[in-house]
């Protein structure tokens, strides 16, 4: 049997006490966050130009807030890329989607109702900005004022305008 | 003195007013120039490559084969000559007896050749396609040109829009597919022309095919009016983005131009539903769906300038069979064309100078690959491929056939030269510095 003086227990009491000292330390508790940060797009940062598959993608998605079937996608690009204007071709895919009912836009009751609303929903939905005061009061006095003016035709004068082939 | 002033002031400024309107893009105020010679060209990119021997020069087997005593004209509303009267097989097919043995009848009573001004042995300055097709339309020799990528150098559309103040529906450029480089010849990438000057473009196989069906023909017809606010408010964000003529991504019409553009595919949509466009006799090729809805942009627009490119006798490089049907069909359409403009736009009838010429030739020496008559076909990268012709016909066009086999005249490059000939901007477009310099119109060179 092993004899034990106090010595040796002493030794062995202040060595556990050390490693208990050094591999067991008080749990600091850090907690991260993000900062508030203005993520929105700025049209002086829009430098690059979409393709046509981008800007087929991007919009049919904006409008049917869905993703496009791909050979459907293949067919528009093919078609695009076959027309001299880019204007006439985008004005006229985009007629083209206006006439199918699955279509998910705001009534032009519901533009009516809060017009600084839509408007700057839809800067935030095509531009993916705010509009700028300038921009906001032009589209509220043209709307005001014309009551021709359609959910359908704006949307039409974003989606093919410059701004929206860039990124 | 303070009335006097204002009297000579308001003079200025009445004068001014009725001057600017007629202020070129090029800065002068009217087309410096000669005179006009017509009012419309259409020109016919022969493409694909096209062997002297097989076209011009009337050899069909003789001069690729090694078959003796079968020459003769395929291409009977082009040029001169009798058809061939052994193994036949360029022609449509009827059941029962061999292929192609039924050559397409004749459409013109008299071949172009005899109507017009021939250069039967013209330089090409490119073995390939798409240097070819952009001599063609740039006038320049095109050395640096890369693929996938618009002419560096203008292409004539620009030249005239910039320099005879044509509008953007003035100029066409139809296009026989999307694949390579051809959606890009409408406009070139130089800075002081560019897509600002850049013509319209339709690749009726895409356009106007199952795709264009599936995608565009639904639609919506709006009036001018409905269009109305939609241009006010897209004007307005194009201004407030502002962008830079460097950053433009397209051709640009007016907004009226653009609405007579969509009414025009509605309308041809709703047409070729209903059977109506008009087709060359012997249709059924690519090329012929071409031609035929470039007729129908003809009829529309009246264009000042339209070009087309045919291209199916490319096949060559793998069918010399296949390569003599197109060719033959190829002459077919390219005369079925020039009729329409006659017979059905009386606008353009006697006022149009029609243009054809090939981009390219093709190699003297077959390569080994053997087609269903074990005839062998040829590709294009010899000096055999940069000999070609050119055909003009039209107003005040001289009946002339100028050079021969062995004594060629002229250049590809001299088409732009010409054309800008045609349209009283010679000297502009020589002195822009970008067309070869061994080039001329070819009025000077008869």
């Amino acid at each position: 049997m092993r004899n034990f003086n106090t010595k040796h227990i002493i030794k062995v009491a202040i060595f556990n006490l050390l490693i208990i000292n050094i591999y067991c330390t008080k749990e600091i508790h850090v907690q991260y966050q993000v900062n508030s940060a203005y993520i929105y797009e700025s049209k002086a940062q829009k430098f690059k130009s979409k393709n046509e598959a981008e800007y087929i993608s991007i919009l049919y998605t904006c409008l049917y807030q869905k993703a496009i079937d791909p050979m459907e996608l293949f067919q528009a690009q093919s078609v695009l890329y076959s027309i001299g204007d880019q204007n006439v071709a985008k004005e006229m895919l985009l007629s083209g989607y206006f006439n199918n009912p699955k279509i998910i836009i705001p009534s032009n009751a519901e533009m009516r109702k809060d017009i600084p609303a839509f408007i700057t929903e839809t800067y935030k939905r095509f531009y993916l900005r705010y509009p700028s005061e300038a921009e906001k009061v032009y589209f509220t006095n043209y709307i005001k004022n014309n009551p021709e003016v359609t959910v359908e035709l704006i949307y039409t004068s974003f989606s093919t305008s410059d701004e929206y082939s860039f990124y | 003195m303070r009335r006097k002033e204002f009297i000579k002031r308001s003079t200025l400024t009445v004068g001014a007013g009725i001057v600017a309107p007629y202020i070129l893009p090029s800065g002068r105020l009217f087309a410096k120039s000669g005179i006009e010679k017509a009012e419309h060209v259409v020109m016919v990119m022969f493409a694909g490559g096209v062997r002297q021997q097989e076209s011009i020069l009337g050899r069909y087997l003789e001069d690729s084969q090694g078959v003796s005593g079968v020459a003769g004209n395929i291409m009977p509303n082009l040029f001169n000559g009798n058809a061939p009267t052994k193994k036949i097989v360029y022609g449509q097919d009827i059941p029962g007896q061999t292929r192609g043995s039924d050559p397409i009848p004749r459409l013109l009573s008299d071949a172009l050749a005899n109507k017009g001004m021939t250069f039967n042995e013209v330089r090409a300055q490119s073995a390939g396609h798409y240097v070819g097709l952009n001599t063609l339309l740039t006038g320049s020799i095109g050395a640096a040109q890369g693929l996938k990528t618009r002419p560096s150098s203008p292409t004539i559309f620009e030249y005239l829009r910039k320099h005879r103040g044509f509008k953007a529906t003035d100029c066409w450029f139809v296009g026989n597919g999307i694949g390579n480089s051809t959606p890009l010849l409408n406009a070139s990438t130089n800075e002081n022309y560019g897509l600002n000057f850049g013509a319209n473009m339709f690749i009726p196989p895409v356009t106007f095919g199952g795709y264009g069906q599936n995608t565009l023909s639904n639609s919506k017809a709006y009036s001018n009016n409905e269009l109305k606010p939609m241009y006010e408010m897209k004007n307005f964000l194009n201004n407030s983005f502002a962008l830079e003529n460097s950053r433009q991504t397209t051709i640009k019409n007016t907004d009226d131009e653009r609405t007579r553009i969509k009414e025009f595919m509605r309308a041809t949509y709703t047409k070729q539903s209903l059977g109506q466009i008009a087709m060359p006799p012997a249709a059924g090729s690519t090329d012929a769906f071409n031609v035929a809805y470039s007729a129908e942009i003809l009829k529309e627009f009246k264009p000042k300038m339209l070009a087309v490119n045919i291209s199916e006798v490319d096949g060559c490089h793998s069918n010399f069979t296949g390569y003599l049907r197109s060719l033959h069909r190829a002459d077919h359409i390219t005369a079925w064309l020039y009729d329409y403009i006659q017979t059905n736009i009386p606008e353009m009838k006697d006022n149009t100078v029609f243009i054809v010429a090939p981009e390219c030739g093709r190699n003297l020496n077959p390569n080994p690959i053997l087609d269903e008559n074990d005839w062998m076909a040829f590709d294009h990268s010899d000096a055999n491929s940069l000999r070609v012709w050119s055909l003009m016909v039209g107003k005040n066009v001289p009946k002339v056939s100028v050079g021969s086999e062995g004594n060629p005249i002229g250049r590809l490059t001299d088409l732009v030269p010409t054309i800008a000939d045609i349209f009283g901007v010679y000297d502009d477009v020589m002195n822009s510095g970008y067309i070869d310099p061994m080039a001329m119109s070819q009025f000077l060179r008869v």
